[in-house]
């Protein structure tokens, strides 16, 4: 460290958080722009994860088109993910309706509504994704580092003015061990929040600048995923996605807003997925025992022929669409992708309005860089592109789809054409509550249907954490658990964690924070409210590969 | 004082993706593993890093390995190391750890030269072995090419009027070593937390040159590295899975339990690769390629032979018998005469004795030309050392100097004959032992050897019965040492009862959440620990599943599983353990599992040997009263 002191190295022009695609589309597309105006501002992305990837999963059924404008010509790379994409695009999707645990009918395809047409998308892993797009971005000199977790959002003068970095090294108790690295300060001239679904900074942010004033709260779905390895001689194919709804859900009086997906992943792989939306009212509902369920209906149990599960994963979606939007600028900070809850609510898909964000994120700043004006108001050009572009408009035509769910008692969710009908005439905004207030007393009792118990699936998701850090996870009140579980007579975290992270044990709750998948589902569905979930120290959490 | 600091890439054996495995070929596929650097590596560079503050000085980090190796590197810098320097060159591939070895020294020479302007004061440390290949060859052996000291299971150290003093584990106790003279090299087991690098300094470390050497740039001789200058050759690798598959023996009749628990306990079966062992013949009117006596090292500390040697006696005597060869043993000390007797009751037809004042402490250099004079002199074919830590320390250099193939830990030895590319080889000694940390197996034989080495797990093979009768002669080997060739002088050793460590407990007693209470946790293990630690006449440890760590019946150090401890212990008792994924990686490699669970789905009982379904609290006073019982008739007979 011969030339540069260490505050010089804790200061950037331009300060990525979260190495997810909206921040590496930013980045990139940042880069770009830079170079072509013959600068050589610094970007830097840092990524709470151990590797670039590990923390990255989706249902990705992704529509590429946005890709073109990323990377022209992107079919012609010759890395090996994108061959892997190429060969698999789209070219069998299927509706298919679960009637109880035995039937199962496709739907013909004339009457499957546009947004449930995957022609012509790819099937990728977005860890795989992400480790394509660093590449990208650090062959044009955007700095990644892996492994360090911005802790909070630092303000002067109502001004962003970078993050502060977690410490490494306490111990339980919170005291510094012989390793302790105390966290850094991060100074940057404009911040940009990429932080995920129910990103923590995001939503400090959102906290101490009330960005979300008059917008319906964020509402979330939990997606549970496993990649299971096929046998030699199964005859899934390439290219094939089947979108499943009912089952386990009643088929006539559905409850519960979700369904399931089958895609190909690789040469003998397959994603299976449960999309449940966190509004549930089932206090014992387990999103792993029902993705287990899914797989024991004879339909899908013959897709997957006995294959072995080789990855498990978990994330929540930001549902609420654009009227749960906050402010998406603040003096000095923009925040994109699912941490700015940009997701289409129809299709479930928020891969490419990430993307997107990323890019016209990194538009407005390269024009700020050149003005050196880093005001609200000079990225709030953020918001107006956001607003008229693709996203923007396919955002507001569906501004109370989701919220129509909510109130038609989901059945209009075999009537989707007609919902995208009806929400259209709606005008203004349509009330949504919060989660967790859904929960009710009431239980699903679903039996024992074989599968994957949940803590194998767990350890096939890699989650660790050092055991000896101070834990983060937190209950605040233990009182307010015994009276959940005795108002529920059950626990309601024991059944709603994928993780396996709560266990009831007469008279409290035992955690084992080692066991996170970092999806946050505990925060926003805790019936009390009384979970405090906190950022790890970096390199902890998920070792996710084909996710 | 300057330092150079070892370090490795290795595979994250710690979390296999589970689409690493080949499910077919029962191996994993490397190149889907994650990288990272070596967890010990890691201990040395916080060791050294923490010697220069105390004695200033550089320090320059190593490694050898493909580009992609640059990584641990980039970590060290941000850590505050001064220079690095990648070893990298094809030529190097299919390297064993000798020509890895020579590969290193070279370039050690080279920063001597080049880096510390041919200045001899310096430490070179490295962490004590990886976690991939797990052989702890390199150290030594690195060592032996620099005729260096070499200080092993170093855990701190002091600059005591800026003279270094090392402490060190032994497996007595601990002691405290000087070098007497520089360079030396220290190799670290334990010393503190891995050390986390910041922002800035990862940052800093982005832009740092780092030196890439190639094997003409260390001038390194074309026939002593990569495969060429290799002295072992990988033949087969397979899954362990073989053998490891496991049907539980429910029994309910505990007097009947503890019975075949005891029996199996003292009866260690030897590891075989499937199928039925067969006496080896030589071929009809084929020479093998080696001949020679079968010689094996005894391990005396303190005036007592290590019983791992006797175990080695045994494998010995089944191996001299298949090639009608004698069995020889080499006893190293001082007035350890009396000991070739043992040796001898244990199946020695020859004890190579070789007797000095100097020996009376075990120090690898003076050992090590005890052991090379007597291999030069006599005629061997094969030398099997225990894998101690001893064994480990001592063999490499041994291995080395005697131009001889090694192999570490290994669990099983068979004579074959085969065939690889036109050569045949006849007689051979072939080695197979795990790696990747127990994940795949590796049979090994030796090429360009003078003579094929090993050093076994111990509690792998069988010693014979003690038979007094049997006759034998001892041969004196005198050896020329003198107070200069010692290396390191030992300024004080210490010998305690209780060195705390989970992987080399032989018996666990571990608990979980059927014990639902601390005091029944407490109460019911303790007892459980102590009966059957007066049967088997040894130190139970009482271990906890994380669940009985979380819940407060344990403190974090006893835990076994995936983010505790992994043991491997001869017996594993679970008591009250469901037997999650994550708890079982921890103690899956124990030789025996109890399982005592009231469900009896439990999956604890898909890798257990033998099983009771019942109430934890029920059982265990029940099986300590019949515990206690047995324990006392074995008191009575002796």
């Amino acid at each position: 460290m011969s030339h540069n002191n260490a505050s010089d190295l804790n200061k950037m022009d331009v300060l990525f958080v979260g190495a997810g695609p909206a921040s590496l589309a930013g980045a990139i597309r940042l880069k770009q722009l830079l170079k072509a105006k013959g600068r050589n501002d610094s970007v830097v992305v840092i990524e709470k994860a151990d590797k670039i990837g590990q923390h990255n999963l989706s249902g990705a059924v992704f529509e590429a088109d946005v890709l073109e404008e990323l990377v022209p010509g992107w079919q012609e790379d010759k890395s090996k993910f994108i061959a892997g994409m190429v060969k698999n695009k789209v070219v069998k999707d299927e509706v298919v309706f679960l009637l109880g645990n035995k039937l199962a009918i496709k739907v013909p395809h004339f009457i499957v509504p546009s947004y449930l047409k995957h022609h012509g998308d790819y099937l990728i892993s977005v860890s795989e994704m992400v480790n394509w797009l660093a590449q990208i971005a650090r062959s044009l000199g955007v700095e990644i580092y892996n492994g360090f977790v911005a802790r909070e959002v630092v303000m002067e003068d109502g001004v962003v003015t970078g993050v502060k970095l977690g410490d490494k090294g306490l111990d339980e108790k919170g005291q510094p061990q012989s390793n302790y690295v105390p966290g850094e300060m991060l100074k940057a001239r404009v911040t940009v929040l990429g932080d995920g679904s129910l990103g923590l900074l995001s939503e400090q942010l959102g906290d101490k600048l009330n960005l979300g004033k008059n917008r319906n709260p964020q509402i979330q779905s939990l997606g549970v995923k496993e990649v299971i390895r096929l046998p030699q001689d199964s005859k899934f194919g390439h290219g094939h996605v089947v979108d499943t709804m009912g089952f386990p859900n009643k088929f006539f009086t559905p409850d519960i807003f979700g369904g399931g997906t089958f895609y190909s992943m690789g040469d003998n792989d397959v994603a299976v997925t449960i999309n449940l939306a966190l509004d549930w009212k089932y206090c014992d509902l387990d999103p792993h025992q029902e993705l287990q369920l899914l797989k024991s209906h004879p339909f899908v149990a013959g897709i997957l022929n006995e294959g072995k599960v080789i990855s498990y994963g978990a994330k929540t979606i930001p549902e609420g669409g654009y009227y749960s939007i906050p402010e998406l600028v603040a003096n000095g900070a923009i925040i994109v992708g699912d941490a700015a809850g940009l997701l289409s609510t129809r299709k479930l898909k928020g891969l490419h309005y990430a993307i997107k964000s990323g890019m016209l994120a990194a538009e407005t700043i390269a024009g700020a860089l050149e003005k050196g004006d880093f005001s609200a108001q000079s990225l709030g050009k953020y918001t107006d592109l956001l607003q008229h572009s693709s996203v923007g408009h396919d955002l507001y035509g569906a501004r109370n789809y989701r919220q129509l769910f909510a109130r038609a008692r989901r059945f209009a969710m075999y009537l989707g054409t007609l919902n995208s009908f009806f929400h259209g005439m709606v005008r203004g905004r349509m009330k949504l509550k919060p989660d967790f207030q859904h929960t009710s007393t009431a239980k699903l009792a679903r039996k024992y249907c074989g599968g994957i118990d949940k803590l194998t699936d767990v350890s096939l998701s890699g989650t660790t954490h050092r055991e000896d850090e101070p834990s983060h996870i937190t209950i605040l009140n233990r009182a307010s658990c015994i009276s959940c579980v005795a108002k529920h007579r059950a626990a309601p975290c024991e059944a709603f964690c994928p993780g396996q992270v709560y266990r009831w044990d007469e008279g409290g709750i035992v955690l084992s924070p080692s066991n996170c998948l970092h999806c946050q589902t505990c925060r926003v569905k805790c019936p009390f409210q009384n979970i405090g979930w906190q950022l790890p120290e970096g390199g902890d959490g998920p070792k996710y590969k084909v996710m | 004082m300057n330092y150079i600091v070892l370090i490795k890439q290795v595979p994250d054996i710690k979390n296999i993706p589970n689409e690493a495995w080949d499910w077919e070929k029962g191996t994993l596929k490397r190149a889907l593993l994650d990288n990272t650097c070596n967890e010990l590596d890691k201990q040395a560079l916080a060791f050294t890093l923490n010697m220069r503050k105390q004695c200033p000085g550089k320090v320059v980090s190593l490694s050898m390995g493909p580009p992609m190796a640059e990584e641990v590197l980039r970590y060290s810098l941000a850590l505050g190391v001064d220079e690095a320097v990648l070893l990298t060159d094809r030529k190097f591939a299919g390297a064993d750890t000798a020509a890895t070895s020579y590969s290193l020294a070279q370039t050690i020479r080279k920063v001597e030269r080049d880096i510390f302007g041919g200045d001899r004061n310096y430490v070179v440390v490295c962490g004590m072995q990886s976690i991939d290949g797990d052989t702890a060859q390199c150290p030594p052996q690195v060592a032996e090419e620099l005729g260096m000291v070499h200080i092993a299971y170093a855990s701190s150290f002091s600059f005591d009027g800026g003279k270094l003093e090392v402490k060190r584990i032994t497996r007595r106790g601990g002691e405290t070593v000087m070098p007497d003279s520089y360079p030396c090299l220290v190799t670290v087991t334990e010393h503190t937390e891995a050390p986390n690098a910041s922002f800035a300094g990862t940052r800093g470390a982005n832009s740092q040159e780092i030196h890439q050497w190639s094997a003409d740039d260390v001038g390194a001789d074309p026939d002593l590295i990569g495969l060429k200058g290799s002295r072992t050759n990988v033949v087969k690798m397979f899954s362990p899975k073989d053998f490891s598959k496991k049907n539980c023996v429910f029994e309910k009749d505990l007097e009947n339990l503890v019975r075949m628990v005891d029996e199996a306990y003292h009866h260690k079966p030897v590891v075989t690769a499937g199928q039925e062992k067969e006496n080896y013949r030589l071929p009809e009117g084929k020479k093998g390629d080696y001949s020679g006596e079968i010689w094996i090292y005894a391990e005396q500390e303190g005036g007592e032979i290590n019983p791992a040697s006797f175990e080695l006696l045994g494998k010995a005597t089944e191996l001299a018998g298949e090639l009608g060869e004698k069995v020889g043993a080499v006893l190293v000390g001082k007035d350890v005469k009396h000991l070739s007797r043992d040796l001898i009751a244990y199946g020695a037809d020859r004890v190579y004795l070789v007797e000095h004042e100097l020996l009376e402490q075990f120090r690898p250099l003076p050992y090590c030309k005890a052991i090379v004079q007597a291999i030069d002199k006599y005629n061997s074919q094969m030398m099997l050392f225990s894998a101690t830590p001893l064994g480990r320390e001592l063999a490499p250099r041994v291995a080395y100097q005697a131009k001889s193939g090694l192999t570490a830990d290994c669990t099983e030895l068979r004579i074959v004959d085969f065939e690889k590319g036109k050569q045949e080889h006849v007689g051979v000694l072939r080695q197979t032992r795990p790696a990747l940390g127990g994940n795949v197996m590796a049979s090994i034989v030796s090429t360009n050897s003078q003579v094929q080495m090993s050093t076994v797990r111990p509690g792998v093979m069988v010693a014979l019965e003690r038979d007094d009768r049997r006759e034998g002669e001892v041969i004196a080997c005198p050896v020329d040492l003198d107070a200069s060739g010692l290396g390191v002088t030992i300024v004080s050793s210490e010998i305690s009862e209780h060195t705390f460590d989970l992987s080399s407990a032989e018996v666990i007693v571990s608990g979980g959440r059927g014990l639902r209470t601390k005091a029944n946790f407490d109460k019911h293990l303790s007892a459980l620990a102590n009966s059957l630690g007066r049967l088997l006449e040894k130190d139970v440890v009482i271990c906890g599943s994380r669940v009985a760590v979380e819940s407060g019946f344990t403190d974090r150090s006893h835990q076994v599983g995936q983010t505790g401890q992994t043991v491997k212990p001869d017996l594993y008792v679970a008591v009250g353990i469901s037997g999650a994924v994550q708890h079982v990686t921890g103690c899956q490699n124990s030789r025996l599992l109890l399982a005592i669970n009231n469900d009896s789905n439990a999956s604890i009982f898909k890798v257990a040997d033998f099983g009771v379904v019942g109430n934890a609290e029920e059982i265990i006073p029940q099986l300590i009263s019949i515990l206690d019982r047995q324990g006392g008739q074995v008191s009575n007979v002796s």
